[in-house]
């Protein structure tokens, strides 16, 4: 994986007003880079590869039978996918959706480079602990990792919750 | 109308099975691993196999025309060994899963729950059903889609166990009310040639003979391949009010009527099974037996096999399997067409259901 100032500019290179998206999303009307809507690009584009995995260990415990039972019974590949496959592999989603949070929570690289630190308006949390450091509010800035750590403490407590206690019923059928 | 020309190369040899079965009621027969499964699972388009596949006239399958119907689209219905009921789901989801919420699906939903009898089940998910009670979930789900064509795979745990689980009477009612065509695997020939009226017989992935279930099912010729088979007796009749102090009655289509263990309600249809280890064999009337029932028949065949013997005997219309020592064959003198006695004990019957 590249460092995460690495892909922050390689995301300011393509959004950028003559970059090859940001020209598009200019004409559009759209601006994205130093507002909230870069930081959202930035800390998914950062994060997306761990809930990709999770998710996919999920689909792959499902016995590629049922899908072809549900076909049997009628339904299209898109709608056993969405009655069979999605419903029983949504905790294996969700787990990854909490990590991935977790992730873009600690996201600084290439967040800062494509939204700035802009207090009120881009500063994400591990933005803001940076900050207050480094204008000696060390107390501020001992609060905010409080703050985060519960966050994040929450998050994969869920995450482990979520992946331990599979449903009885599902579990009990394999 | 069912034609199989079904091509589709497996693990340890290709499958190769072409018949034709004009009945709509078809035992599959043939040891584990014959490729049973897999021919089914071809014909519901979850293999994508080669060949030809004609249902009632429509080809599903036809790899020279490039007709390949998906599985959405060929109208079979599939029963899977482990039923593969949708764990997420109710029983009742489950029956649902294939129907609209329109009045006709309604309809459906309610024929299927009350033909496999499984109201009781509907709230519960599939972990907490038992075997049995998942295969006829299972069944109703299928049935609710209106399938031209059944296919069912018997588990092969059930030919030991759960007697009172088996789907066989439920079939027999399929079989009888709702008429759709089916193919049916088991691995016991005495419910094989109670229920189908032609039979498959495979070997390695090929047909070892295919035709009428009678033909077909001959002790010898599926003993010889599948070391599993049962040739279990399984008999039909209508159960009669017991008299006092006695035990119930069966009463055959033939007329004659049989002492069992009590099952089911005077006036109904009751199904038993009988092992032919437990049908003794008498050359001379007998007298004054313990075993309630004694009926006088004659030797059909001798299937001889190692140090055994299955003697088939037809007495009461109905053509009885005897399990019997070949030195018991050569004493009583057991060729075709000598007269012999059936002595049966009541405990001996089990009931199906």
């Amino acid at each position: 994986m590249l460092p995460p100032t690495a892909i922050g500019l390689l995301l300011l290179e393509l959004l950028r007003r003559s970059g090859p998206i940001g020209r598009l999303l200019d004409r559009a009307g759209i601006e994205v880079l130093f507002t909230w809507k870069a930081v959202a690009i930035a800390t998914a584009v950062m994060s997306f590869p761990l809930l990709v995995r999770p998710a996919r260990a999920a689909f792959e415990t499902i016995d590629p039978r049922l899908l072809g039972i549900a076909r049997s019974l009628g339904k299209s590949r898109a709608e056993a996918f969405w009655k069979v496959a999605l419903p029983l592999s949504w905790r294996g989603i969700l787990a990854g959706t909490l990590l991935a949070f977790s992730r873009a929570l600690g996201e600084f690289g290439a967040t800062i480079l494509v939204a700035g630190n802009i207090p009120g308006r881009t500063q994400t949390l591990a933005l803001a602990i940076f900050h207050r450091t480094q204008i000696g509010q060390d107390a501020e800035a001992f609060r905010l990792v409080g703050v985060v750590a519960a966050i994040a403490f929450a998050a994969v407590w869920l995450t482990e919750l979520l992946q331990r206690r599979r449903g009885r019923r599902e579990t009990a059928a394999a | 109308m069912i034609g199989l020309d079904v091509r589709l190369p497996l693990a340890g040899f290709p499958l190769a099975v072409s018949a034709r079965f004009e009945s709509g009621a078809v035992a599959v027969m043939g040891p584990s691993g014959a490729g049973k499964t897999s021919l089914l699972e071809s014909i519901a388009g979850l293999r994508r196999a080669a060949g030809k596949i004609a249902i009632g006239g429509e080809t599903v399958l036809d790899s020279e025309r490039s007709v390949d119907l998906p599985p959405e689209r060929r109208r079979v219905g599939y029963v899977p060994q482990d039923s593969l009921l949708f764990p997420h789901l109710t029983a009742a989801e489950n029956v649902r899963f294939a129907l609209s919420r329109e009045e006709a699906g309604r309809r459906l939903f309610d024929e299927a729950v009350a033909m496999l009898e499984i109201e009781a089940l509907l709230p519960r998910y599939p972990a907490t059903l038992s075997g049995g009670e998942r295969q006829r979930v299972a069944l109703a789900r299928a049935l609710a889609a209106k399938p031209r064509l059944l296919l069912l795979d018997e588990p092969l745990a059930a030919v030991d166990v759960e007697l009172k689980g088996r789907i066989l009477p439920y079939l027999l009612r399929v079989r009888d009310e709702m008429r759709v065509p089916f193919l049916y695997v088991t691995h016991n020939a005495g419910e094989a040639l109670l229920l189908a009226r032609e039979a498959l017989l495979l070997r390695s992935g090929r047909v070892e003979s295919a035709g009428p279930a009678g033909e077909v099912l001959s002790s010898r010729r599926l003993a010889a391949i599948d070391p599993m088979a049962r040739f279990d007796n399984v008999v039909e009749g209508v159960v009669e009010a017991a008299e006092a102090g006695g035990p119930a009655r069966l009463r055959l289509p033939g007329g004659e009527v049989l002492r069992v263990p009590s099952s089911g309600v005077a006036g109904e249809k009751a199904i038993y099974s009988l092992a032919p280890e437990d049908v003794l064999l008498a050359a001379h009337p007998l007298d004054r037996v313990s075993a309630r029932n004694v009926l006088a028949g004659n030797v059909e065949a001798v299937d001889l096999g190692g140090d055994d013997a299955l003697v088939r005997v037809l007495a009461a219309g109905v053509a009885w399997r005897a399990h019997v020592t070949r030195e018991a064959v050569r004493d009583l003198d057991l060729v075709a067409g000598r007269p012999v006695w059936l002595a049966i004990k009541t405990q001996a019957f089990r009931p199906i259901r």
